[in-house]
């Protein structure tokens, strides 16, 4: 018993040190990158940056591409969170709520766009627009491809919300002469509403995070968070920029992150989290 | 009454399944058509084998098929052998267990792309991991680590991209089996690496395919690592797709897509299979 | 040489004692029993013996050899879980051969031994099925095969029927009895169900709060309680504080208790001045007789067929009695009486 103890925590000290090089260390360096100073550049004999400014923050705020990109991604971010709930609802419902042949199957199918790779969806939807003459509507073009390729997430969740509605709660509203209105605040929302909470973060957050189509869509001109810091990794590569975009595109995730295990939690422990 | 029921349920279904199907349906039959000449955006359309006969003939396509492949299996394994040992020391809640799992996890908060850039930080010519290697005197001097031939930094951060995924489904299968079942186990006899080959993995291998084949597909089909931290004298299947794609040769591109979702599809089922057949004996 | 000595084992959790110096021989054949509520160190008990826990302190001897340290898995003992504890991947056949890979046997003896085992189970029919496809007796039967399959020198078990329906649990007692006999198997078996523990047993450990509190043949253990907490939990006796007044014949005693005076027989004496006392409910005699005629008022009274419960109001306390023939109602006045061997001194309250 002691001594699996103490290789407990001999295990548990060599992994928090494991990681905070696994972690800190890579983040540090973003954070420090960003302070540089155009002034004098960060040369290997400097452990730390010479000159420590925010000017590659104001810089990148004003000249890039920032703003556009920060605009389009929280543009499309909360509207697709919402029309995704929208559309996931009514199929959510039926697989929640009734049992008919064939469920399993279209449980599976719902989980299509998952499983075929972003790129290919990606360029044969471009192909599909450009073919129907749509391809000028880059914004509308991302935000459906966007809403299909987040309603799994969506359908899996609400439908785990709906299974959760009781029956006997309506059964007890109904007998007690509730209207259509009562009912449902007294029996359904209080199942779906971390349901609904998740639904919404998991397809803000992976909308904001989503690179195959914002960058093969969006070609030329649109641009999304991601994407301008996929370019910036590129040709012209520039470690204080990029170093700028990584914080912009990470900070609100964690944080939005950390709200969504929360509510997860409430919702269902077997999602805790929707990334894959 | 039958009849509106069944009229109601596909009803529900539609804006949710039916898009989805519809979509994706879409999407699946362009990259097929073009694969074989039709909707072609300029010139002319009509059925043909050619596309298919020139690029299978092409060297670059086999090689870009063999590293996709490479990538994609090997992400896939890495990332599960390494998760394993971890959900099972995360099995039983211990003081600091949840701090750890916190840790373990924080990747998958991270973006692909922001880990690709502080992967090149760490790895860079004048990056830590180089100063470190040279203060050490492992290195006599820095070297060029970054985009190696090997893909090795592309495997390094694919598994550290992953392996919290895997980790998460993981974690939920093996705290799944009960203490009792376990044992039962240790009591008729089972040593630690009998009770996880006969009684753990079988039991978690539904969490294990799922996790295989998630991280699979993605690595198969990846592009941002590729064409961030990936070897410059290779190219990934995604890649490849773009490159035709950006060039306008749709149906070039076409020929590559549907051979990605094909790998997906044959390297998901080899996969799948392939672990149920080591760990449980049998298919069903 | 006993078949398994626990020597003053001591199991701590943290701060919590599960149990408290306890020591105990099972000779090799015998069948006991670890009864006792739950919480009382029963089953930590028996997972000292299987190897699942390490003692705090003291130390456990299997076969005269001490196995402190051992692990589970080179322990020749083999348990049966409350829980059945199935592989629910393997079927029935797989399940019963799993002891028998783990020590790699050959396979014609695997088969021979699967063969003994499904006949003395009585699985003959579901081998190539799945633990899920099975009733609970048969999953239960699964588990019992199981453990015996590895011809284990020890087997234990963990509340073994309660997930059974009563009926189906009287007769795998019988089974299990049966078995173990016919193997000549040395078991623990662990319950909290005093019928059962009474039937089965040769003999009976009564275990409170991780402290042995009597040890016994059954029948030892329910006419001659000596706690407080053994009478109380066994058939649930009457208890009475008592004054001694004085011996008043050969090995008979005059006490005071809230029921009024009574004599007590006992070849031993009283062990203190005051005293609790102990007699049972299916002991009271219809009608007055030479000693401990009680006049009462039935207060509660449930027909349960063979006997009719009375809870009735004597003296200054309220008892339980039961009776083969009562047509008393609520609010009749009765007498019965209680013979001075049916009572007995339990050990003075510490």
């Amino acid at each position: 018993m002691i001594a699996l103890h103490q290789l407990n925590r001999g295990l548990m000290i060599a992994l928090i040190l494991i990681c905070a090089l696994w972690l800190a260390i890579p983040f540090t360096y973003a954070v420090l990158w960003s302070l540089v100073d155009p002034a004098e550049p960060w040369t290997p004999d400097n452990l730390l940056p010479p000159v420590m400014s925010f000017y590659r923050w104001e810089f990148a705020w004003q000249n890039s591409l920032l703003q556009p990109a920060l605009l389009n991604s929280y543009t499309l971010a909360p509207t697709a969170a919402v029309m995704t709930l929208i559309l996931a609802t009514p199929t959510a419902f039926a697989l929640g709520r009734y049992d008919f042949p064939g469920k399993e199957t279209a449980k599976l199918v719902a989980l299509l766009p998952l499983v075929v790779p972003g790129f290919v969806t990606a360029i044969f939807f471009t192909s599909l627009l450009y073919q129907l003459g749509l391809a000028q509507y880059r914004f509308f073009a991302i935000l459906l491809a966007h809403c299909i390729l987040f309603l799994p997430f969506a359908i899996r969740i609400l439908t785990v919300s709906f299974e959760q509605v009781r029956q006997d709660h309506i059964d007890a509203a109904r007998d007690l002469g509730a209207h259509p209105f009562a009912r449902f605040q007294v029996a359904y929302w209080p199942a779906l509403k971390p349901g609904v909470m998740a639904t919404l973060l998991i397809v803000f957050i992976q909308s904001i995070e989503e690179f195959a189509i914002a960058y093969i869509v969006g070609q030329p001109g649109f641009v999304t968070v991601p994407t301008l810091l996929y370019s910036s990794l590129g040709q012209d590569f520039n470690r204080p920029n990029a170093a700028v975009l990584s914080l912009i595109l990470l900070v609100p995730n964690v944080i939005l992150m950390l709200i969504l295990e929360r509510f997860l939690k409430s919702a269902n422990p077997a999602l805790a989290s929707g990334k894959g | 009454m039958r009849l509106g029921r069944t009229a109601t349920i596909l009803l529900l279904l539609t804006p949710g399944i039916g898009l989805i199907v519809f979509f994706i349906g879409a999407v699946i039959y362009i990259a097929i058509a073009q694969s074989f000449g039709y909707y072609n955006l300029l010139g002319e359309s009509g059925y043909s084998l050619e596309f298919w006969e020139t690029l299978t003939g092409r060297k670059a396509y086999a090689r870009s098929v063999r590293y996709s492949l490479y990538v994609g299996f090997w992400s896939a394994i890495l990332s599960v052998a390494l998760a394993y040992p971890l959900a099972l020391w995360l099995r039983k809640p211990f003081t600091g267990s949840l701090t750890v799992s916190a840790i373990l996890k924080a990747p998958l908060l991270v973006h692909g792309i922001v880990a690709a850039f502080l992967f090149l930080n760490v790895i860079s010519f004048h990056g830590i991991l180089n100063q470190f290697m040279v203060w050490t005197g492992i290195f006599d001097e820095p070297r060029r680590l970054q985009n190696d031939d090997n893909a090795i930094g592309l495997l390094f951060l694919q598994v550290w991209k992953n392996m919290p995924f895997a980790l998460l489904l993981l974690t939920g299968a093996v705290q799944a089996i009960s203490d009792d079942v376990l044992h039962a186990a240790q009591d008729l006899g089972a040593g630690a690496w009998a009770r996880f080959r006969k009684v753990i993995a079988p039991l978690s291998v539904s969490a294990m395919q799922a996790a295989l084949i998630i991280i699979f597909i993605g690595a198969l089909a990846d592009f941002t690592f590729q064409t961030t931290i990936g070897p410059t004298n290779r190219q990934s299947l995604a890649q490849y797709m773009t490159f035709f794609k950006e060039r306008g040769r749709w149906n070039d591109a076409a020929v590559v897509g549907v051979t990605l979702m094909a790998l997906s599809l044959v390297g998901a089922i080899v996969l799948a299979a392939a672990a149920r057949l080591i760990f449980r004996g049998r298919l069903r | 040489m006993p078949a398994i000595s626990i020597i003053d084992v001591v199991m701590r959790f943290d701060r919590f004692t599960a149990v408290d110096h306890v020591s105990l021989d099972v000779e090799e054949g015998e069948f006991v029993t670890l009864l006792g509520p739950s919480g009382c160190g029963k089953t930590t008990l028996l997972k000292l013996v299987s190897g699942f826990l390490q003692p705090t302190e003291g130390r456990i001897e299997i076969e005269g050899r001490n196995v402190t340290g051992v692990p589970p898995e080179a322990r020749n003992t083999a348990m049966c879980f409350q829980s059945y504890a199935l592989f629910p991947h393997l079927t029935v056949a797989e399940n019963i051969a799993f002891g028998l890979r783990q020590k790699r046997l050959p396979a014609a003896e695997r088969r021979d031994r699967l063969a003994d085992v499904t006949g003395q189970v009585d699985l003959g029919d579901h081998l190539p099925k799945l633990p899920n496809q099975l009733s609970g007796g048969q999953q239960q039967r699964v588990a019992l095969g199981r453990a015996l399959a590895v011809r284990p020198y020890v087997i234990l078990f963990d509340e073994p029927l309660s997930n059974l329906d009563a009926k189906l649990r009287e007769q795998v007692r019988y089974e299990i009895r049966k078995i173990t006999r016919d193997f000549g198997l040395t078991a623990i078996y662990v319950t909290h169900d005093q019928s059962e523990a009474l039937a089965m047993s040769d003999r009976i450990f009564v275990m409170n709060g991780g402290r042995l509190e009597q040890s016994g043949a059954p029948e030892e253990i329910y006419r001659h309680p000596r706690t407080r907490f053994v009478a109380d939990f066994i058939g649930s006796a009457n208890v009475l504080d008592a004054e001694v007044v004085g011996e008043i014949g050969p090995n008979l005693w005059q006490v005071t208790t809230a029921l009024g005076p009574l004599a007590v027989s006992s070849e031993t004496g009283p062990a203190a001045r005051r005293i609790p006392v102990a007699w049972r409910p299916e002991t009271a005699r219809d009608g007055a007789a030479a000693h401990n005629t009680v006049e009462a008022v039935v207060r509660h009274r449930s027909f349960q067929g063979h006997f009719t419960d009375l809870i009735v109001d004597a003296g200054t306390t309220t008892q339980r009695l039961q009776l083969p023939r009562s047509a008393a109602r609520e609010g009749a006045q009765i007498t019965f009486s209680i013979a001075p061997e049916d009572i007995a001194f339990l050990e003075p309250d510490a």
